[in-house]
């Protein structure tokens, strides 16, 4: 299998748009080709190769090495192939991304997978706010795929998510699933206040009640849902809390909502 | 500085010079005559085999007030993409159906057009549309005041004022705005719709004042005439986008009793009610009675398929269409009570009946409307399609075998209703030379620009001849501005900053009494802070050049 490897020379000094560097994009292009490549910065553009030292032949997987969070857009629109970040990621990674698979091994900034619609995008470290929501003037976050954040999120985690899943295995700051059109989010850890604001359908899967939730959220009751068996098949693989979800036996108390929007969301509390 | 353009085949209609090999001879930003033998020339370009023409003129396109900061922030999503990047010369922009103003300048200016002028600019909100224009670089502007929904005109109107008075208004109008023109968009329309009207036709009483839009068309067509404004009352009909609006349209141009009328973006007021679907094209009978009536004129409004954005002062037509936006949300408002605004997006789809067929109703009056000096390319930037379409819709024009090429992939039921196939017309290079270039200067009355004759302004665009026509209005070989070099080769070479176009016809002060005790019982403002002086506005532009174009008063 085949690698490029970029590696950062030196912490840059003003944030850079890493959006043209994708494994399509630089397929089939030789190293002096992608070193002359200018990405848009603060300041005057900047060559790739100021920015990094290349290695390898172009291929299926992009290696960003000793990224730092100024690196902004990385996997934009990724459409195919695999990005590993080795490091800390900036704003709007995995922005739009539709197939293939991002992996940090870091934190990462705002709008991370922001409107994507498919693939896969794992963060080790924390992400944080506007976790797959969408820019100012668009109408869906993330509409399909993955998304895995082993450390905490901050606020609007999923906002207007619409399908796919958005798993956070630490804590979320306020408004989580905040305008949730539909899909599946799920938390290992703690969640602030506002939970589900605007919820119109879509599932929520805590471990506990959290602290200030909406006063538009009905409560209904602590049962046994079949549907709970298909998602714990679905998401065995995945590291805990997610993969290890009992296939029976689990009871959920779930509250409705938001009854302020359409009111078709839950809220499942694991008992 | 003595700049020779050699051996160029020019292309300028206002002296009947169709594609005879000239040279052009340029001095201190004017075209002059051939200099006497031994003349020393200062730079030559050899223009052998190249088109020149003077450069293009938009005599209709939104590209200043209100309207376009609420489509801005509307759209974001238009607003972020196709960004210019910053350079040594250039400062960055961004947007597509609504571009930055410093994208709009530029784009302008890379498709060899030299001046641009923004056609619904309301009175009260002049300052800000100067403003923006003032930021549009490369391009002379100019607007054209909106009237005809407003509290004032509407009650004069009711109280059966006399004209000369309803004369001095629209004269101190055109002062205070700063501008070159005026504009009626769905005449008392605007009005009627926050009396809850929900539709006005000609012989429709507003709801309060009592007063139709005929008579709103026939007063300010003859207010224009009457103070000498060389260019016609503008006039966006009622019913705009109704199928069946076309007799209303057709009585438009009678209301105008005699008086010159400019019916723009016409395609929108071109519809029948034939057919299964109700809608069809009434191009025809439209491009007949424009033919046939002497003081007509119109522009198309062409639509091209893709997203866009729709701003209109017509709240009426606006608030109609808001369940068809795409994406879905919009913006209805009222301003000032002086007139209102409505901005949608939308999606002009080729496979859409209504749209494909609204797309071949504009190519058919294009090619229906047999005098070019009556007939004006646009297409309503941004409503029926971003400016930056315009090669394309000259490709159409000149161009039968793609033009029918693109007829074969539109709806197919619109296809059959259309006789778009049938028009053999094409049109000639001679012939977009006057759609963009003279006729635009001669209706707008300004007389150095739009042709290549000693002492016209040296705005000229040269062409590599191309048998594609889209390619070939894409990318300009050479572009200059008041002589200088502008634009080489579709690229900007030098920034300049135009100039602004008004006019400032005579009045009798006793207005700016009557108007100073409305303004200050019933607005927010006072008359004296709206008005707009002339040295205001040269700063508005960054000190530009302010030009008060003659008028000359009807006896």
């Amino acid at each position: 299998m085949s690698a490029l490897r970029l590696t950062l020379r030196a912490a840059p000094a003003q944030r850079v748009d890493c959006a043209p560097l994708t494994p399509a994009a630089l397929g089939g292009k030789s190293a002096a080709e992608i070193g002359a490549l200018l990405l848009a910065a603060g300041g005057p553009p900047v060559r790739v190769d100021d920015l990094f030292t290349i290695e390898g032949t172009p291929g299926d997987t992009l290696v960003l090495a000793g990224a730092t969070a100024r690196l902004d857009g990385i996997g934009t629109a990724l459409n195919g192939g695999t990005i590993e970040v080795d490091g800390d990621a900036g704003d709007y990674l995995g922005r739009g991304m539709a197939t293939g698979t991002i992996r940090v091994s870091g934190s990462v900034g705002t709008f991370a997978g922001s409107g994507m619609t498919g693939g896969e995008l794992r963060v080790r470290g924390h992400a944080g706010d506007f976790l797959g929501a969408p820019l100012p003037g668009e109408h869906r976050g993330i509409r399909g795929g993955l998304v895995l954040v082993e450390g905490n999120a901050g606020e609007r985690a999923g906002d207007r998510m619409r399908r796919g899943t958005l798993l956070i295995k630490g804590n979320t700051g306020a408004l989580l699933a905040s305008r949730m059109v539909a899909g599946t989010i799920a938390v290992g850890g703690t969640v602030g206040p506002g939970a589900g604001t605007g919820m119109r359908r879509g599932t929520l899967l805590l471990p506990a009640l959290p602290a200030g939730l909406p006063a538009t959220f009905n409560d209904c009751g602590t049962f046994p849902l079949s549907f709970l068996t298909l998602l714990a098949r679905a998401w065995r693989g995945l590291p805990a809390p997610f993969g290890d979800l009992p296939e029976r036996g689990l009871r959920v108390r779930r509250l409705m909502g938001d009854l302020a929007a359409e009111g078709k969301g839950e809220i499942l509390i694991r008992a | 500085m003595l700049l020779k353009l050699t051996g160029g085949r020019v292309y300028d209609p206002a002296h009947g010079v169709d594609g005879q090999v000239r040279d052009v001879y340029v001095r201190d930003g004017r075209i002059v005559a051939a200099p006497a033998p031994g003349t020393t020339i200062d730079r030559e370009i050899d223009l052998r085999g190249r088109v020149v023409m003077a450069g293009a003129i938009d005599m209709h396109t939104h590209i200043g007030g209100g309207k376009l900061n609420i489509a801005r922030a509307m759209l974001p999503e238009d607003h972020r993409g196709e960004a210019v990047q910053r350079s040594a010369l250039l400062r960055a922009s961004c947007g597509h159906a609504a571009p930055g103003t410093f994208a709009t300048g530029y784009r302008y200016a890379e498709m060899g057009y030299t001046a641009a002028f923004e056609p619904a600019l309301l009175p009260m909100n002049a300052r800000q549309a100067h403003l923006e224009m003032g930021d549009v670089p490369m391009v002379d502007k100019g607007g054209y005041a909106m009237l005809g929904s407003d509290d004032f005109l509407l009650r004069l109107m009711a109280a059966g004022t006399e004209q000369a008075v309803i004369n001095d208004y629209v004269a101190w109008t055109l002062h205070a705005a700063r501008c070159i023109g005026i504009k009626v968009v769905n005449p008392a329309g605007i009005s009627a719709f926050k009396f809850n009207a929900r539709r006005m036709d000609l012989e429709d009483r507003h709801p309060y004042y009592g007063v139709s839009p005929r008579d709103v068309l026939r007063t300010l067509a003859r207010a224009v005439h009457e103070l000498g404004v060389p260019f016609p009352l503008h006039v966006h009909s009622n019913l705009l986008g109704v199928p069946g609006n076309f007799p209303t349209t057709l009585g438009t141009v009678e209301a105008s009793e005699g008086h010159p009328i400019h019916l723009t973006h016409i395609q929108f007021h071109s519809y029948g009610t034939e057919g299964d679907r109700k809608f069809s094209s009434a191009a025809a009978q439209i491009a007949a009675k424009i033919n046939a009536t002497p003081n007509a004129s119109c522009d198309v409004g062409q639509i091209l398929f893709g997203q866009t954005v729709t701003a209109s002062g017509d709240n009426m037509s606006q608030h109609r269409n808001a369940a068809v936006a795409s994406p879905k949300k919009s913006v209805t408002m009222d301003i000032e009570c002086d007139a209102g605004c409505g901005v949608l997006p939308f999606r002009y789809k080729d496979k859409n009946f209504v749209n494909a067929l609204q797309w071949a109703i504009g190519l058919e009056l294009f090619l229906l409307v047999t005098d070019p000096w009556k007939i004006f390319l646009t297409t309503d930037h941004p409503n029926g399609a971003p400016f930056t379409t315009y090669p394309h819709l000259i490709r159409l024009l000149m161009d039968r075998t793609f033009r029918n090429e693109c007829l074969g992939t539109i709806n197919p039921d619109a296809r059959t209703l259309s006789t778009l196939g049938s028009l053999e017309r094409e049109y000639t290079l001679y012939e977009i030379a006057i759609l963009t270039r003279a006729g635009p200067a001669r209706l707008l009355g300004i007389t150095d620009m739009g042709h290549l004759a000693p002492g016209a302004r040296a705005d000229i665009t040269v062409y590599r001849d191309d048998a594609n026509r889209e390619a070939m209005f894409t990318t300009p070989e050479y572009v200059f501005k008041d002589g200088e070099e502008i634009v080489r080769d579709g690229r900007i070479v030098k920034v300049v900053q135009g100039r602004y176009h008004t006019v400032e016809p005579e009045y009798d002060p006793a207005i700016d009494r009557r108007l100073a005790e409305y303004f200050e019982k019933y607005l927010t403002i006072r008359s004296r802070h709206m008005w707009i002086s002339r040295d205001e506005l040269s700063g508005l532009g960054h000190d530009a050049e302010v030009v008060v174009h003659p008028t000359r008063r009807a006896r």
